[in-house]
């Protein structure tokens, strides 16, 4: 069909002009990939599609949103009250809510299963370094898109979620303040701060296209790694699939097959017991009323475990900006020759470690803090980066396994 | 090999450690007791409306629910003529706002009640809490929270609402119909915190049937491809 459709005329004009062919072959027809890519490689593809998804519905809710403070009668607000009105009187405004809402947690999932994978398999190593790094700043941007977006339904934990994470900035010298102000535009968070959150909310997304660009147009630069870890001729057939329509067809099948998941939890609990939606931001925001726990989503919950393992506010904050930073020097730490965890026995046992370790940063995040959570959070912040910190000694110990001469 | 079981034992020792504080927390709340509620059964989402608009309407509101959207949803579904008796003098579009003004409500109660619309998925253990609450007064073994307002589920047990299908020594007769009282404006609540909810869930078996289809056609597609590679 794709061969018929490059003789029409109306495609040669316009491939006259645009040089659609070659980019067709160049990027999908006779774009490589290894042949022997197992099903960690499809997540990708999942959090391009989840990515298409937020910004879709979030374009349908914004129609529909108003991002203002303003109080409404029983203590809500323009902001609250729009939201209930696209969950109540809006076509289908229910499905597209949760749809994004619901949408933000599997975005998270998919992309830390898929950063799993490039650490397991050593996809961040040479000369793959800057696809990683670029995946970096995704992650960040989409750390703080989320937490814009929590802010515009106006609930309990939209506001002192908001509230907590502002006053952060506070702790640090000089320009904390200043920082503050400009994040809230104003002495504490309210209706300005809903309003260029709403904006950044809406602008960073936008950015993440572009940067995911980049982070593909690396990736075709490169070509992708392999579960082996090792150099392939990839223009040899017999080592290769064509990415259309090999990887095109196995992607479509785990997308449908993530969405099942997906959509069974939009339809029967969008709410996730309290993981997805939290029970308090079904509460308006009150600034006289302090909820008994404050905690981020769970998404967020290992990095607030970090800033919480310390004592003095700034450190806290330096440890977890740090823990974030550390990875855009991971692929410079990790010196080994061998890229995966297949032929690595000591760095899979850490990574593997590594993986529970941050869970239980997660858990410690999420829990209501306790003498014990505490050490266990800080036991577990030390292993996060000790973890990093051993990795330029690895080589000199470790005995890693010989390698396939091929797939 | 010893490396790994050095590293397997701390992560042992970490999921422990972690297990026992999960233990620890989760005892300290009161166990609540079970909604026995269904919000697809019309029969009790009008009982349940009734106990609303008999008894909570007195200081509550639910105003995201209109009295045109109490006819207008399927599952309640109720006659204009209903309608217009429980609305009195409110237009059809207003929301179920109780006539107790703040004002009056901060000086009987000290405080405003909070609007229902959303109570059930606003409040942790969702319906059963709600049911718990209402089924909840008891008198204070150390007799400091005035009677009427000590509740076993409510946290810190001294609430401002007076016990408001007066469970507190009902008569064990009435005991039958105050639980099914709680259930009915329970399921009503549950209701109306997300009124497409029973559409949602309908259309989700559709949705889930055609995906799973979907992805079978695709994974015998993705096979039918991929069977020359080896």
């Amino acid at each position: 069909m794709l061969d018929a459709m490059m003789k029409t005329k109306l495609f040669a004009w316009v491939d006259r002009r645009l040089g659609l062919e070659s980019i067709i072959k160049s990027q999908l027809t006779e774009y490589p990939a290894p042949k022997n890519l197992n099903w960690m490689w499809v997540f990708g593809a999942i959090a391009m599609t989840v990515l298409v998804l937020q910004i879709v519905t979030g374009i349908f809710l914004a129609m529909y949103y108003k991002p203002s403070a303003m109080l409404t009668e029983g203590g809500f607000s323009l902001a609250f009250d729009s939201v209930e009105r696209i969950m109540r009187d809006v076509n289908f405004g229910w499905l597209i809510r949760y749809t994004h809402a619901v949408g933000a947690s599997m975005f998270f999932l998919v992309v830390y299963i898929h950063m799993g994978r490039g650490m397991y398999y050593g996809s961040y190593k040479e000369p793959r370094e800057l696809i990683w790094i670029i995946g970096v700043v995704i992650l960040l941007i989409m750390q703080g898109a989320a937490f814009f977006g929590y802010l515009l339904p106006w609930g309990q934990m939209s506001f002192w979620g908001a509230t907590v994470i502002t006053n952060l900035f506070g702790a640090i010298p000089v320009l904390g303040d200043l920082i503050g102000q400009l994040l809230m535009g104003g002495f504490s968070v309210g209706d300005p701060t809903l309003n260029r959150f709403f904006s950044l909310h809406y602008l960073l997304p936008l950015l993440l296209v572009a940067i995911v660009g980049g982070h593909i147009h690396a990736l075709h630069t490169v070509h992708s790694n392999n579960p082996d870890g090792i150099d392939l001729d990839q223009s040899d057939p017999k080592n290769i699939v064509t990415f259309h329509p090999y990887v095109t067809m196995k992607d479509a099948f785990a997308v449908s097959a993530f969405m099942i998941l997906y959509m069974y939890i939009v339809f029967f609990n969008p709410q996730m017991g309290g993981y997805f939606i939290e029970v308090d931001n079904y509460m308006p925001a009150n600034s006289l009323q302090t909820p008994a726990h404050i905690v981020p989503v769970w998404y967020l919950t290992p990095w607030y475990t970090i800033l919480r393992s310390f004592e003095d506010k700034l450190l806290g904050i330096v440890a977890m900006g740090a823990s974030l930073a550390i990875l855009f020097v991971y692929p410079f730490l990790d010196r080994s020759k061998v890229r995966s965890a297949r032929y690595r026995p000591m760095y899979r046992g850490m990574l593997i470690l590594f993986f529970i370790d941050v869970i239980v940063l997660g858990y410690c995040g999420h829990s209501e803090p306790t003498a014990t959570l505490k050490v266990v959070g800080q036991i577990a912040t030390f292993y996060y980066f000790l973890f990093f910190i051993a990795l330029p000694f690895l080589p000199k110990v470790e005995k890693t396994k010989p390698l396939p001469e091929g797939v | 090999m010893k490396f790994n079981t050095i590293l397997l034992s701390l992560a042992a020792v970490l999921m422990m450690l972690t297990s026992q504080v999960a233990l620890a927390s989760g005892g300290s709340s009161v166990a609540l007791k079970h909604a026995n509620i269904d919000v697809t059964d019309r029969e009790q989402l009008l009982r349940g409306l009734i106990v609303f608009t008999d008894i909570c309407m007195g200081c509550h509101s639910a105003k995201y629910v209109t009295f045109k959207g109490l006819m207008d949803y399927p599952e309640l579904g109720i006659s204009r003529e209903m309608a217009d008796e429980l609305r009195g003098e409110k237009p059809l579009m207003s929301g179920l706002i109780t006539d107790l003004s703040p004002e009056d409500a901060t000086e009987s109660y000290g405080k405003v009640p909070p609007d229902l619309s959303l109570i059930v998925p606003g409040r942790r253990g969702g319906a059963d809490y709600v049911y718990s609450l209402l089924t909840g007064y008891a008198h204070d073994p150390e007799g400091k929270v005035p009677e009427g307002n000590y509740n076993l589920y409510f946290p810190g047990h001294s609430t401002a609402m007076p016990d408001p299908l007066g469970w507190l020594d009902h008569e064990p007769e009435d005991e039958a119909e105050i639980i099914q009282q709680a259930n009915d404006v329970t399921a009503f609540l549950a209701f109306i915190s997300d009124p497409h909810q029973n559409e949602r869930r309908t259309m989700g078996k559709y949705v889930i049937g055609f995906l799973i289809l979907l992805t079978l056609v695709l994974f015998l597609l993705k096979k039918e491809i991929w069977k020359d590679v080896h």
